[in-house]
């Protein structure tokens, strides 16, 4: 049994920043620090920030394993990964230029392909999304993150200002309001990489027994305050428990993607380290036209690895907010529960008992009501073998490869095995799961089924502590004085409450 | 290619059409890099009537996709432009000529009640790229065959002669392209070999070289028997289009009036030669008359080193096929032919039969059929041999699977997954409709297999495939 040593599996910490295709490590980099400490569970900002200023014309640029553009439709540079995006406003140009010599043909650009690179577009509304990558992802999979870029962006402004926005002013550069936001989207870009979450489009929760889950659950349970629709702990970038108002959940309207946005948001902004924070952020996928009003606070000062994040429609919610925080520590504490959660300890393959087996993704299917209501999976801690970052995007390309195989819309799988010089991997979808697993090279098929066979066995033996097997609502209405026949429509946003953008 | 598919009631149908060509174009931004004078740089462009202005400007985005590419590897630009309703694949097979050949995506067309016009559905991910890919570069090989390179066509004659040459070419060939059966044969490029003992073989050989001694103008000989090629003194490369122009076109001109019966007007002269069989495919179709005038087709062969253009003589008796590649200074006239004829007749018809009936009696010895049951694909690198028992008559115009497109399509996938790293591997894969596709790559060998055992498992899906290996490949492929 490990202890989970203050660092979720999938963050990367200041010390391994990337490690790019050309093995060179930029250590330059590595020395520069902006708040003087390192924090550990932070995303990190100082690599990025060097790599705003990075030579477009160096063959380090070029050699990077995967750019991307945001740029408006009139072709004004909104955001580059990699370089300055003034620099590159000619590039951008000729990007603008493509899609739109496609689109005056009444048709639409997709992707180019070369032998070392893919190169694919995305346009939605007024903004459009390049990525050049020399991963091999399929265009898919690629054009999906290029979605959940857009999204996070959504994320910050919504969509309908954004829309509205460019209405007005084609030449609207919208660097302008994404100002400091870029490291949101580096680090986006970053999870991205190395996190299967966004493959999966599942949420991966801290293992943890029921019971202790459920004590934690209900103190949130009862925590209410008008206008609460969410409640989040989350530790290491795990959840550990959510509540949400009724009609939402019954809805199923939680969707990973925008919880996937919601936890890098926190991570990016290393303001969230001390004491409250209060922001307007959009989940997207739930409604892309107005904000929640996030209250973030960790609990655990002065490491930071829970944190409590409740949102509500209400911008003028702060001090009721800030007390439910209050109330919640206070009963964490009656009963020592925050142990519960720092002290859990996390899997490794070994504590399963297959020896071949290095690696693994299990995603159950939407068969059972919980993960219809919110789409989960569970993983290992990583091995030594996989324990550098660029070891772990190279498993999660293997893993991505055969995911883009396995659900291709035009000719899908129920099955893959590849047996490789360096692995054995297999992927597998059936009714009630699906999974990713990877062997030794040179397991044979039948080690490979019945190791496989234990780690199902093993999975169902410890469901209740893996996933979250019940997802609560609030245990009272959070909307006391408002009438029953309006509860259904007036629990969701209010969408002429719009904050920031009366501002505009 | 449209292919109706009948849906439930009320009579409507959707409509299911194929890939088809959209345009096929050639170009060199060099003959036209000023502002004004991009028409020169168009030196081949179908369809014809296409306007000129639209031609440059399709023209111009190749250029522009091909240098956005460059910014991030300068020496490995664009191969391929996906769009929603079309991909373009991208060939510069000599330095600054281009080939551009745009295909219309398969579509699905929905009827829409009401007299509205019908919903188009574009599938955008059913081509496969490194499919088409090949068989462009395929359409500058075969050009290249007929009419050795562009530069030295650019060298001899000018634009004039280049753009001569291409259209003459590209007219007839771009009609011969049937884009809706592109498979993985495709991307391999094969050449089927006939198996043979090893006395017949050493027959071969040994005819070979005494008609190689006797004639000595003949520089390059090639023997096929029944489409398969037995032996060949060409270079891989040369050798393997040179096989495609004579099983896809060749051949099948000259077989049809073969089978026909013995009145029809298509039945061959024969030239009432009872003393043997043979006769000229290319060149003299009848040797009794001496009005008849005849030229034998030219060749271009090692184009990167010696460049030789060469006289392709092409002489078969009943299943035996023989190609004599003389150089093009010499005259071959109705002398030297007859020479060969009287020469080679007697001989190559000997040959045929004996090859004939080794085969018949292999075949009896090796006992019942045990192929027939497994669908496989088997191809070389290092030989370009390939084998499918999926494929069934291979013709110019058609080549049925025996096999669903999807699990064709699958085979194309693992194809490209085998092609990103060099090692030795295998993927097995069960579809949807519970077939198993085993793919191994050992060693330059590749090897697909299709099963239709919807109950089994993984370890007896191996099991199968390590007899087959066993039986058919006497263990190549190693792996567990």
């Amino acid at each position: 049994m490990h202890r989970s040593d203050n660092r979720g599996s999938w963050e990367f910490q200041p010390e391994d920043t990337l490690i790019e295709k050309t093995g060179k490590f930029p250590s330059s980099l590595a020395q520069a620090n902006l708040n003087g400490q390192k924090k550990a569970g932070s995303a990190v900002d100082v690599p990025s920030l060097a790599y705003r200023n990075e030579d477009i014309m160096s063959e380090s640029w070029r050699q990077h394993r995967k750019h991307v553009f945001v740029l408006s439709e009139a072709g004004k540079p909104i955001y580059s990964r990699y370089g300055n995006e003034e620099a590159l406003a000619s590039t951008m140009g000729v990007m603008m230029a493509l899609v739109s010599f496609v689109q005056a043909g009444g048709n639409m650009i997709r992707s180019i392909f070369s032998d070392e690179h893919t190169v694919v577009f995305l346009q939605k509304g007024p903004l459009v999304f390049v990525s050049v990558s020399a991963t091999r992802q399929s265009e898919q999979q690629l054009r999906s993150e290029l979605l959940h870029v857009y999204h996070q962006i959504v994320s910050m402004l919504t969509q309908a200002s954004i829309n509205r926005i460019f209405e007005r002013r084609k030449n609207f550069d919208l660097r302008r309001l994404l100002f400091g936001s870029e490291k949101v989207l580096d680090g986006l870009l970053d999870v991205m990489d190395s996190d299967p979450s966004f493959m999966l489009s599942a949420v991966q929760c801290l293992p943890l027994p029921s019971s202790s889950r459920d004590t934690l659950s209900h103190i949130l349970q009862k925590a209410v305050t008008p206008n609460l629709v969410f409640s989040f702990l989350i530790a290491n970038n795990r959840l550990v428990s959510v509540v949400q108002e009724k009609t939402v959940l019954e809805d199923a309207r939680l969707k990973p993607s925008d919880l996937h946005l919601l936890f890098n948001l926190i991570r990016a902004s290393s303001a969230f380290q001390a004491g409250e924070i209060w922001t307007p952020i959009c989940l997207p996928l739930f409604n892309h036209d107005c904000y929640f009003y996030a209250y973030v606070a960790y609990l655990d000062p002065p490491e930071c690895t829970v944190c409590l994040v409740l949102l509500s429609t209400d911008k003028e919610a702060f001090y009721a907010l800030a007390e439910c925080k209050r109330k919640i520590e206070e009963a964490f504490a009656s009963q020592n529960a925050l142990q519960w959660v720092t002290n859990t300890p996390l899997y490794y393959v070994g504590d399963i008992g297959v020896a071949n087996l290095k690696h693994f993704l299990y995603k159950p299917s939407k068969v059972l009501d919980h993960h219809r209501q919110l789409p989960q999976f569970t993983c290992p801690e990583m091995e030594v073998a996989y324990r550098s970052q660029e070891e772990r995007i190279h498993l999660l390309d293997l893993y991505r490869n055969m995911h883009n195989r396995i659900h291709s819309t035009s000719r899908p799988l129920k099955l893959i095995y590849h047996s490789a010089g360096k692995e054995t991997l297999l992927a597998w979808v059936t009714s009630k799961f699906e999974m990713f697993a990877c062997f030794t090279p040179l397991i044979t098929k039948k080690s490979a089924i019945s190791e496989l066979t234990k780690l199902l066995r093993w999975i169902k033996k410890e469901e209740e502590r893996l996933f979250i097997c019940q997802l609560p609502k609030y245990s009272s209405a959070p909307q006391p004085g408002r009438s029953s026949t309006d509860r259904g429509r007036s629990d969701r946003p209010d969408t002429s409450d719009t904050g920031l953008l009366s501002l505009l | 290619m449209l292919m109706i598919s009948p849906r439930m009631a009320s009579g409507m149908q959707e409509k299911q059409y194929t890939p088809s060509l959209l345009s096929f174009f050639i170009y060199n931004p060099k003959f036209g890099p000023r502002e004004g004078e991009e028409e020169k740089k168009i030196l081949f462009y179908h369809p014809i009537e296409i306007e000129k202005n639209e031609k440059i400007r399709n023209v111009g985005l190749c250029e522009a996709i091909v240098q956005f590419t460059r910014t991030f590897c300068p020496t490995k630009p664009a191969k391929s432009l996906h769009t929603q309703k079309n991909r373009q694949f991208f060939h510069e097979p000599e330095e600054n000529y281009w080939m551009v050949m745009v295909v219309r995506n398969p579509m699905v067309e929905k009827p829409n009640k009401d007299g509205k016009p019908p919903t188009v559905e574009y599938q955008e991910e059913e081509i496969i790229d490194s499919v088409y890919g090949s068989v462009l570069q395929q359409c500058y090989s075969m050009y290249k065959l007929f009419n050795g390179t562009f530069s030295r066509a650019f060298e001899a004659g000018g634009v004039e002669l280049l753009t001569q040459k291409l259209e003459k070419f590209f007219y007839r060939y771009l009609q011969t392209l049937h884009l809706q059966s592109c498979d993985l044969l495709d991307v391999f490029g094969g050449i089927s070999f006939f198996p043979l003992d090893k006395m017949t073989y050493l027959k071969i050989q040994s005819f070979v070289n005494r008609v190689e001694e006797s004639l000595s103008l003949v520089k390059y000989t090639a023997f096929l028997y029944n489409d398969q090629l037995i032996w060949s003194g060409l270079e891989q490369d040369d050798m393997r289009i040179l096989y495609k122009y004579l099983t896809t076109s060749l051949f099948p001109r000259h077989t049809e009036p073969e089978l026909a019966g013995r009145d029809s007007p298509l039945r061959p002269e024969v030239a009432g030669n009872l003393l043997h069989y043979g006769r000229f495919l290319t060149g003299p179709a009848n040797l009794k008359d001496p009005d008849a005038k005849f030229r034998f087709p030219r060749i271009y062969v090692n184009t990167e080193d010696s460049y030789e253009e060469l006289h392709l003589i092409v002489y078969k008796a009943m299943s035996a096929a023989v190609c004599f590649m003389v150089n093009v200074a010499v005259d071959l006239n109705r002398e030297f032919c007859e020479q060969l004829d009287s020469l080679v007749g007697p001989q190559l018809t000997l040959l045929a039969s004996d090859i004939c009936e080794q085969y018949n009696i292999n075949r009896r010895t090796s006992g019942p059929e045990k192929e027939p049951q497994f669908k496989f694909i088997y191809f070389n690198h290092m030989n370009l041999a390939e084998k499918s028992t999926i494929h069934m008559r291979k013709t110019a115009s058609v080549s049925l699977t025996s096999v669903h497109s999807d699990l064709m399509k699958i085979l194309g996938d693992i194809n490209c997954d085998f092609a990103r790293v060099d090692e030795d591997e295998e993927i097995i894969v069960k579809a949807m409709t519970d077939y198993w596709v085993v793919g191994k790559k050992s060693d330059q060998r590749e090897l697909y297999v299709i099963l239709n055992q919807k109950n089994a498992n993984l370890i007896e899906v191996n099991e199968e495939v390590k007899r087959l290996c066993a039986t058919q490949f006497n263990n190549i492929f190693f792996l567990d």
